[in-house]
């Protein structure tokens, strides 16, 4: 049911039954008021009589034209022979006793005065039914406005809920008008207080669905502007390839184009770790070792470092606990392993994982060139290359460990390398 | 000719460099903006093929201010900005031709020739000096309706020279053109391939005065 249907049904029915309150109310006091009234006439009636002379004749002629009257007049004589009948023909219920009571009869509920004075029991009558028509009549007039007041109100409760909702209507149209490209809020100026915190509501619903698309937009941007650089890379390459005279420049073009392949596709794995990384979406919680996950990753990296005449270490003996998710967890140590193999011409790479209090430490340290202190924060940034970045890099490693921290709580730092050389990453676990 | 590439990629430029030897030209390649500017302060290139994303001075700032410097020298932007803004700015900043990534070697190639054509008033791929004929697009030569197959130093030094005939250019001009900072130069490099293309064109082709260098003969 709509509102404004609903409006009206309660509304009218709070009128009607203010309506109807106020007639019970009007019906009761004015019949109470009756009953005074007619009491003390009635009363007033039979002591009007007693002072008369009862010759039944002249008493007769004395009441004549007196039949209009609602009051029914008996005598009696005080041998109990009826004297006198006013109504006979209503038969109202004989004397019973003296002064006020209200008897029922065959013709009715009746209130019946009487009193006794020398020997004539005089007794007046008035059917109740009276009364309550005049109670009845009271409660009429006073309902009679409500029953009028009540289509116009109606008319008026329909009209002006139907202009409030336009207000409503509006606002749905402003919502409609909305789309991924004008996420812009709804203006609250003519809202009614009643609306404004749904549209409040829906605002800042806007903004943050307008943050993440941005958000997404920017990436795509960044993405497809960074997928040109390996790709220019492999097309140059395979020119270069099918140009070759010789076998020897044939096979260096070969391992270029290699290379080449090589990077585009960490790149792309990277943009795709990155775009699943959705920074709303809730991180698991999985109970992990984070020693054991740091010395899986180191394995996996050994041959690369022997390769390389690098000594990989890892300093990882007792179980360290975190929550989180470990394939995100393992991205991250990955990340930071990686990076500091590449960088790093000779030395070591050390990977050190210790609990503290209850949290946890991850350290990756290295003797390669370091990160100057001014380029610290900006290298968390996608696609930021350092000026001394090796080729091959993607410039997301960091930005990927980085996203994968706030995920879990942690924070990342750089900082200095043992003895000032080389660089430390550290990331702590809360 | 010689060529300055500037570009912070180390797959593309080197990739690019090579390709652009295969097709005669000696390329230097630095990789930042301020490597770039101090290199072209040699005055020695003929054409200047400029990345815009670069590290320490961006590709547009080194632009601007070789361009308030009045240096003249030709500019080929190599970048990944395909916005129509961007290219824009990069005309409008001084550039001769603007080229999107991921381009092609050849593309690249064929950009060079014509940015050099404009640069030298000459609006033909076709340099025509006397009885020879230069196609510098498929980079053919035809001396008096034959062809004539040349070394790409050979054909590097006869366009240079066919470029302004009758005027002399100095052994150490030509050795500028023809060769990059990392090449090997012979000493005798520059007579070498001037006895190699008066042996396969005429022998009268090519006049050398000393003391001012080498020139091509318009009525030979």
């Amino acid at each position: 049911m709509s509102i404004r249907r609903r409006l009206l049904v309660w509304l009218l029915a709070a009128v009607l039954a203010g309506g109807l309150t106020a007639a019970g109310v009007v019906f009761f006091q004015a019949r109470a008021e009756a009953n005074d009234l007619f009491d003390y006439q009635l009363r007033q009636l039979a002591l009007t009589l007693r002072d008369r002379t009862f010759i039944p004749s002249e008493f007769a002629e004395a009441l004549k034209g007196e039949d209009a009257l609602d009051f029914a007049i008996q005598v009696w004589g005080a041998d109990g022979t009826k004297l006198y009948e006013s109504h006979r023909s209503l038969r109202v219920p004989g004397a019973v006793q003296l002064g006020f009571t209200t008897q029922d009869s065959a013709s009715g509920r009746w209130r019946i005065f009487a009193i006794q004075q020398r020997g004539l029991t005089i007794q007046v009558a008035q059917p109740v039914v009276v009364r309550d028509r005049l109670a009845v009549e009271a409660a009429l007039r006073t309902l009679l406005p409500f029953l009028v007041a009540l289509p116009l109100m109606g008319l008026l409760i329909w009209r002006l809920v139907g202009q409030e909702m336009k207000v409503l209507e509006s606002t749905a149209s402003a919502v409609a008008r909305r789309t991924p490209e004008s996420l812009e809020p709804i203006a609250t100026r003519s809202v009614p207080a009643e609306i404004q915190p749904l549209v409040l509501a829906l605002n800042g619903l806007l903004g943050r669905l307008g943050a993440a698309l941005s958000r997404q937009r920017q990436f795509i941007a960044d993405a497809a502007h960074e997928l040109r650089t390996p790709l220019t890379a492999l097309k140059l390459q395979l020119q270069l390839a099918e140009r070759a005279r010789d076998v020897a420049e044939r096979e260096k073009a070969h391992a270029m184009l290699g290379e080449g392949i090589a990077r585009a596709v960490r790149l792309v794995e990277q943009l795709l770790a990155l775009a699943r990384l959705d920074p709303d979406a809730p991180a698991k919680r999985d109970a992990i070792d984070l020693a054991s996950l740091a010395l899986a990753v180191v394995q996996v990296h050994n041959a690369r470092a022997v390769e390389a005449g690098l000594a990989l270490e890892a300093d990882a003996g007792e179980p360290v606990p975190v929550r989180g998710d470990h394939a995100a967890l393992e991205t991250l140590v990955d990340n930071l392993v990686d990076n500091a193999l590449r960088y790093t011409r000779a030395g070591r790479v050390l990977v050190r994982v210790r609990s503290v209090g209850h949290g946890a430490i991850l350290e990756v340290e290295d003797t390669g060139p370091g990160i100057a202190p001014a380029e610290r924060q900006r290298v968390f940034d996608r696609f930021y290359r350092g000026e001394s970045a090796p080729t091959g890099g993607t410039g997301l490693g960091l930005a990927i460990v980085k996203r994968i921290a706030e995920r879990h709580g942690a924070s990342v730092e750089l900082g200095d390398g043992v003895g000032g050389t080389g660089l430390r990453a550290v990331v702590r676990f809360p | 000719m010689r060529l300055l590439l500037v570009e912070d990629d180390a797959m593309i430029g080197s990739a690019a460099q090579q390709g652009l030897r295969q097709e005669g030209h000696a390329v230097d390649w630095v990789r930042d903006g301020r490597e770039a500017e101090a290199a072209v302060a040699n005055g020695v290139y003929d054409l200047l093929l400029l990345d815009l994303g670069l590290p320490r001075k961006d590709g547009l700032s080194v632009l601007r201010s070789l361009r308030a410097k009045g240096v003249q020298v030709p500019v080929l932007i190599i970048t990944a900005r395909d916005a129509v803004s961007d290219r824009v700015a990069g005309l409008d900043a001084g550039a001769d031709d603007y080229l999107v990534k991921p381009f092609d070697l050849d593309e690249l190639a064929a950009r060079v020739r014509a940015v050099m054509r404009r640069h030298s008033g000459r609006t033909a791929a076709t340099l025509r000096v006397g009885g020879l004929e230069i196609d510098t697009a498929a980079r053919q030569v035809r001396w008096k309706g034959r062809d004539v197959a040349l070394s790409a130093r050979e054909y590097a030094l006869l366009e240079a020279l066919a470029d302004r005939p009758g005027a002399f250019l100095t052994r150490a001009r030509l050795e500028e053109r023809l060769y990059g900072w990392d090449e090997e130069i012979a000493s005798n490099a520059v007579e070498v391939h001037v006895h190699a293309l008066r042996r396969k064109l005429d022998p009268a082709i090519i006049r050398n005065v000393r003391g001012m260098g080498y020139s091509l003969v318009q009525d030979a």
